[in-house]
């Protein structure tokens, strides 16, 4: 009931293709963490699924139904898009006041989201006297006003101190496990990955994963050395025989899998095999990353791996 | 969702943001300097001309109350342009047309109110200054310029508010309807012939004469400026409607 739905979601602005048939399912009770590099179409997607732009073709659903279609929206959806949105010259309490009293909500639930999004003290001074964290709170604040079912945040932690930012993943943390769809789109992956339970990752419009997590973190954190030696047809053999994979490089090194340097060193010591270079090169999760959507802008490929 | 929770969602939009309440109250408190400032000081020289038009005369402070009405109607609607705050508003009210058809009608009813006040209060005002030269409003056509002037008013800040929407922009806007007002329509107005009766504001301003000269009579003069205003806003409406907020 409460799950997001994108089919086959095509969005051109003018000649340019911001969102090229995208499919995906946000599920609840779980954080999806929504990366790719600026411009990868995130915002695009979400603007879609609020029905602020038209798809060029493809839909996108919340519940089963088109965003429009929901009889007061914001108790059933919770979006923060950009956090300059509101007006400076309102004091914040009033620009939450005219957002619930729209979809039937009163002055009491104000004051609670005021409350829980730290801005209690500050619900009377006009926005424009706020700083970017405290913007990006009261955007988070107009999100949490209907105790909605499904949560969307466009790069929530923009602008929030290491306070904010720990207190915000705190809170899509507790959002997901009280059972609600909590979608956070980011251009961060070491940000992500210290929140989100799933991954969708888009580059240039596309779906290029769609997978949980640990099996991202697990695909990526494979052992591998770097190793150059005068004697490569010998250090070939001998990995051979201990079953390991040694991939010749340009600039005559090997690289070998799922092996640790010191395990080589001492294999190559015994044979008496000379090593001019060892190294480990494990690859971080950012460059796992970055590997990942580069790819994508060369060679525009889609791939879809099951959560 | 109920039409009513949408017009107190608007209504709170006009009151919090002091450009757009203040433009409102502009209307009258801009009106009414210029009533007292003029009948005080040149009023009853004004009505001795045996040429002058003295009911004409007595709403001569609307031309600047019409400026705040435009400028109500504008910022009323930029608001919503500034910094994707439309996007926010759209996302609380995804169907488009109540809330176009919410914010427009709250316009309209406060710039109304706001104008039948001024435009009354104008007249009655100036008119305590003029001693044995005033008017009162048994005089012919006096209570319908009143009224009318009142309704004028109202259909400029629509007008303003349905090209805002087309534009985005009170910028946009202002700067193209106040110098017309001022100017071209001032200057054209005298020079041209009928063709000039049908200008948004010569024709709507009609109504304030006691024996209305031209092509048109003072209702029908009101009723083009009406088509203006509803022009701007079908123009208002359809381009909220097609584009991407």
């Amino acid at each position: 009931m409460t799950s997001i739905d994108v089919h086959e979601l095509t969005k051109d602005y003018g000649g340019t293709r911001a969102v090229d048939h995208l499919s995906f399912q946000v599920r609840p009770g779980r954080v999806t963490g929504f990366l790719g590099p600026n411009g990868a179409g995130k915002s695009t997607t979400m603007r879609l699924l609020l029905g602020l732009d038209r798809p060029t073709s493809g839909t996108a659903t919340i519940g089963g139904q088109p965003y429009a279609a929901l009889p007061e929206p914001l108790r059933h959806v919770g979006a923060l898009l950009d956090p300059q949105a509101a007006h400076g010259a309102r004091t914040a309490r009033n620009h939450l006041l005219a957002l619930a009293v729209s979809n039937g909500l009163g002055a009491t639930r104000v004051g609670e989201v005021l409350e829980e999004t730290g801005l209690g003290h500050v619900g009377g001074r006009r926005i424009r006297t706020f700083s970017l964290g405290m913007r990006q709170r009261l955007g988070i604040a107009a999100a949490l006003l209907g105790d909605p079912a499904v949560v969307m945040l466009d790069e929530p932690s923009n602008g929030l101190d290491p306070e904010g930012i720990v207190w915000i993943r705190e809170l899509m943390r507790r959002l997901a496990r009280e059972g609600r769809s909590v979608l956070v789109s980011s251009h961060l992956m070491n940000e992500t990955s210290s929140f989100a339970d799933h991954l969708i990752v888009l580059g240039k419009g596309r779906l290029l994963a769609d997978l949980p997590m640990r099996t991202f973190l697990e695909s990526r954190s494979r052992l591998r050395a770097r190793v150059r030696t005068t004697e490569p047809a010998r250090l070939s053999e001998l990995l051979g025989r201990e079953g390991y994979r040694a991939v010749p490089g340009e600039d005559g090194s090997w690289t070998v899998e799922d092996v640790k340097a010191e395990e080589i060193g001492a294999m190559a010591a015994r044979e008496g095999i000379p090593i001019v270079e060892l190294m480990d090169e494990n690859t971080t999760l950012e460059q796992a990353y970055l590997d990942l959507t580069a790819a994508a802008t060369e060679f525009a490929s889609a791939g879809r791996q099951e959560g | 969702m109920a039409a009513t929770a949408v017009l107190h969602s608007e209504w709170i939009k006009i009151r919090s943001v002091r450009s757009v309440s203040g433009s409102l109250a502009a209307i009258l408190l801009v009106t009414m300097a210029i009533t007292v400032l003029t009948a005080a000081t040149v009023g009853r020289a004004e009505a001795d001309d045996a040429g002058a038009e003295v009911l004409f005369g007595a709403f001569y402070a609307l031309n600047f109350g019409q400026i705040a009405a435009i400028g109500f109607g504008a910022t009323a609607i930029s608001t919503e342009y500034a910094n994707g705050a439309l996007r926010v508003s759209l996302a609380a009210v995804p169907n488009r047309t109540r809330f176009f058809a919410a914010k427009v009608s709250l316009i309209g009813a406060a710039a109304l109110g706001a104008g039948l006040v001024t435009s009354f209060g104008a007249f009655l005002v100036g008119q305590s200054f003029m001693g044995e030269d005033a008017i009162g409003l048994g005089e012919p056509g006096a209570l319908r310029a009143a009224f009318g002037g009142g309704v004028y008013l109202a259909l400029m800040a629509l007008f303003a508010a349905g090209l805002t929407f087309v534009s985005r922009s009170a910028v946009a806007v202002l700067s193209v309807l106040i110098p017309f007002i001022l100017i071209v329509s001032f200057v054209v107005g005298d020079v041209a012939g009928s063709a000039a009766d049908y200008l948004p504001d010569r024709a709507g301003q009609l109504v304030l004469h006691q024996y209305p000269e031209g092509a048109i009579g003072p209702w029908a003069g009101l009723a083009v400026t009406a088509a203006w205003a509803a022009a701007a806003l079908l123009a208002g409406w359809w381009a909220l409607k097609r584009r991407d907020a």
